[in-house]
């Protein structure tokens, strides 16, 4: 009991360390954190326990609920057909090209080069959307068709994920329908159980998801699915009940990224072996290139056919290569599974990592079709600041800052 | 002289004394004055959406709070201020942002960094007096 706490000391000192150098490096903090896990891990021999590799799991299931429940519907009926379109490509093209990279050129297994294929399939959403909103991008008609698409790609990643390694037996068959009967009646339910019950001290509300998604998780284990998939499913269909209710949304990320996301990060960089990424560093740097440039080849003339100019189409494709949360579960869901060895998950999750910042740094600095960033703009109505108190001979034209996803006006 | 003024304010020292130089110029030339906050530090790299919009309202109310804080000021000079708030990088938008709306001066506070830094990459400060079009005013 005494190393429980001396674990659990060691693992939160980790997790406040990475909270303090995002704070310091204006980084993600999920990025420090597999940061400070792969130098814990190599560093400190740091190892998961049992508890520790439960509170992950379940950070992951919560971290891609949050994304599944963060997707603006109105957004996605927007442009459809560019949307499905690059959506869709953005993932086959870097799925089977670094699957077929994986396999015939690496020498891969086939269930590895499969786990490369779809860790290195997908976009980050949260990244894209960083870039947008501090462009001012997310507003215009290229920012809400590149978020959209986005969406559709992580959900082929996850479906991916969730039904390539499946056991295709009644299981299967029991858990399709479970699922399809929840995804259609969860909404109404939901918002029925929460206008019933309210915001409580208790948390009522936030249980209610969490017994959903744990139980849909179960049966998706069962089937030998991965407990992801129902997630970002139900939080796609909940999304509109979460775009409502900002403050059950704050609510369960304080939960996850407090004490359950931490793990999880830490986790992922820790099993990253720096021996592995030094002898791998050239395979790292292919599979990098292999995404890249799959994405364009897929991407890149989708987008232009769908008459965005070339450097709005090269921004485009460069913000649908970055990646990172669903990379790194899929890397993990590989390594867990044995799938993958830890050599191969060091090289997966490495060049998911750098696929999150490389193509970021060359899309702002060459392609930002915009040139400068625009600034933000509301007005205070002197007649809110006379309400307030505030003076009356200033004039603000202070630019904060749209909640929730991008407006969609 | 200075018709129009642009002072950067973050909520630093060194911005206060930017400001009350500004607040001064303004008055004896009977300047139009602006101020410029950056938003620099949105977090790249994140895992969730939920995470930028966060820290997008934190640095939101941080730069409410250094606005009201420089309308106390404004309003004691008996000046009219307008405050803007752009994202992006604090030498750039700045460069960018006097080159768009034709400011006659920049104030800012200094910003020291260590010597290895400016060797380097060049201070705030250095880099501002350097790439912008119109006069700097550098207070200490």
């Amino acid at each position: 009991m005494e190393l429980t706490w001396l674990v659990a000391a060691v693992w939160i000192g980790m997790a406040l360390v990475a909270s303090l150098l995002s704070v310091r490096l204006g980084m993600s903090v999920a990025l420090v954190e597999i940061c400070v896990g792969f130098a814990g891990g190599n560093l400190l021999d740091l190892h998961a326990t049992a508890w520790i590799d439960f509170l992950a799991a379940v950070g992951s299931v919560l971290l891609t609920f949050l994304a599944g429940a963060e997707i603006d519907l109105v957004v996605l009926r927007i442009r459809w057909k560019e949307t499905v379109g690059i959506g869709l490509t953005s993932f086959l093209a870097p799925f089977l090209g670094t699957m077929a990279y994986a396999y015939w050129v690496a020498g891969w297994s086939l269930p590895a080069s499969q786990i490369a294929g779809i860790a290195l399939s997908t976009t980050s959403v949260a990244v894209v959307y960083a870039v947008m909103l501090e462009r001012g991008y997310n507003a215009t008609a290229l920012g809400k068709v590149i978020l959209a698409a986005c969406f559709i790609t992580d959900l082929g990643t996850v479906l991916a994920l969730g039904l390539i390694f499946a056991r295709y037996d009644w299981w299967l068959l029991a858990f399709t329908l479970v699922m399809a009967v929840t995804l259609w009646t969860l909404p109404p339910v939901t918002a029925w159980f929460f206008a019933k019950i309210g915001p409580r001290i208790s948390e009522p509300e936030t249980k209610f998801i969490l017994v959903i998604l744990f139980a849909l998780g179960a049966l998706a284990t069962a089937a030998q699915s991965e407990a992801v998939l129902p997630a970002y499913l139900v939080g796609m269909v909940l999304a509109p009940v979460f775009l409502d209710n900002h403050t059950l949304a704050q609510r369960m990320r304080v939960i996850a990224f407090s004490l359950l996301t931490p793990f999880y990060f830490l986790k992922a960089g820790s099993l990253v072996s720096l021996r592995a990424v030094l002898a791998s560093a050239v395979l790292i740097a292919i599979f990098l290139g292999v995404k890249m440039v799959t994405k364009f080849l897929g991407v890149w003339p989708l987008a232009h056919a769908f008459r965005f100019g070339r450097r709005e189409a090269t921004y485009t494709t460069l913000l649908m290569s970055t990646g990172l949360t669903f990379g790194t579960i899929s890397a993990l869901y590989g390594l867990s599974h044995e799938l993958i060895s830890q050599d191969q998950y060091a090289i997966l999750v490495t060049a998911v990592i750098l696929s999150a910042i490389v193509p970021t740094l060359i899309a702002e600095r060459w392609f930002d079709p915009g040139g400068a960033p625009k600034e933000e703009t509301f007005e205070r109505r002197s007649t809110d600041r006379v309400r307030r108190g505030e003076p009356e001979n200033t004039q603000i034209s202070f630019g904060p800052v749209q909640g929730g996803t991008p407006d969609v006006s | 002289m200075f018709r129009k003024i642009l002072v950067a304010i973050d909520g630093s020292e060194g911005a206060t004394k930017a400001l009350r130089a500004a607040l001064d110029v303004a008055k004896h030339y009977e300047s139009d004055l602006h101020s410029i906050s950056i938003e620099e530090h949105l977090p790249h790299y994140a895992a969730t959406v939920g995470e930028v919009v966060e820290a997008k309202q934190e640095a939101a109310d941080y730069f409410r709070r250094v606005i009201r804080e420089a309308e106390s000021a404004a309003i004691a000079y008996g000046i009219r201020l307008t405050a803007h708030v752009m994202p992006g990088h604090e030498v750039e938008a700045i460069v960018q942002f006097v080159k768009d709306r034709g400011f006659d001066l920049l104030v800012i506070g200094f910003m020291g960094h260590s010597r290895i830094y400016e060797r380097i990459w060049g201070g705030t400060s250095q880099n501002l007096t350097r790439l912008t079009p119109c006069s700097v005013l550098v207070v200490k």
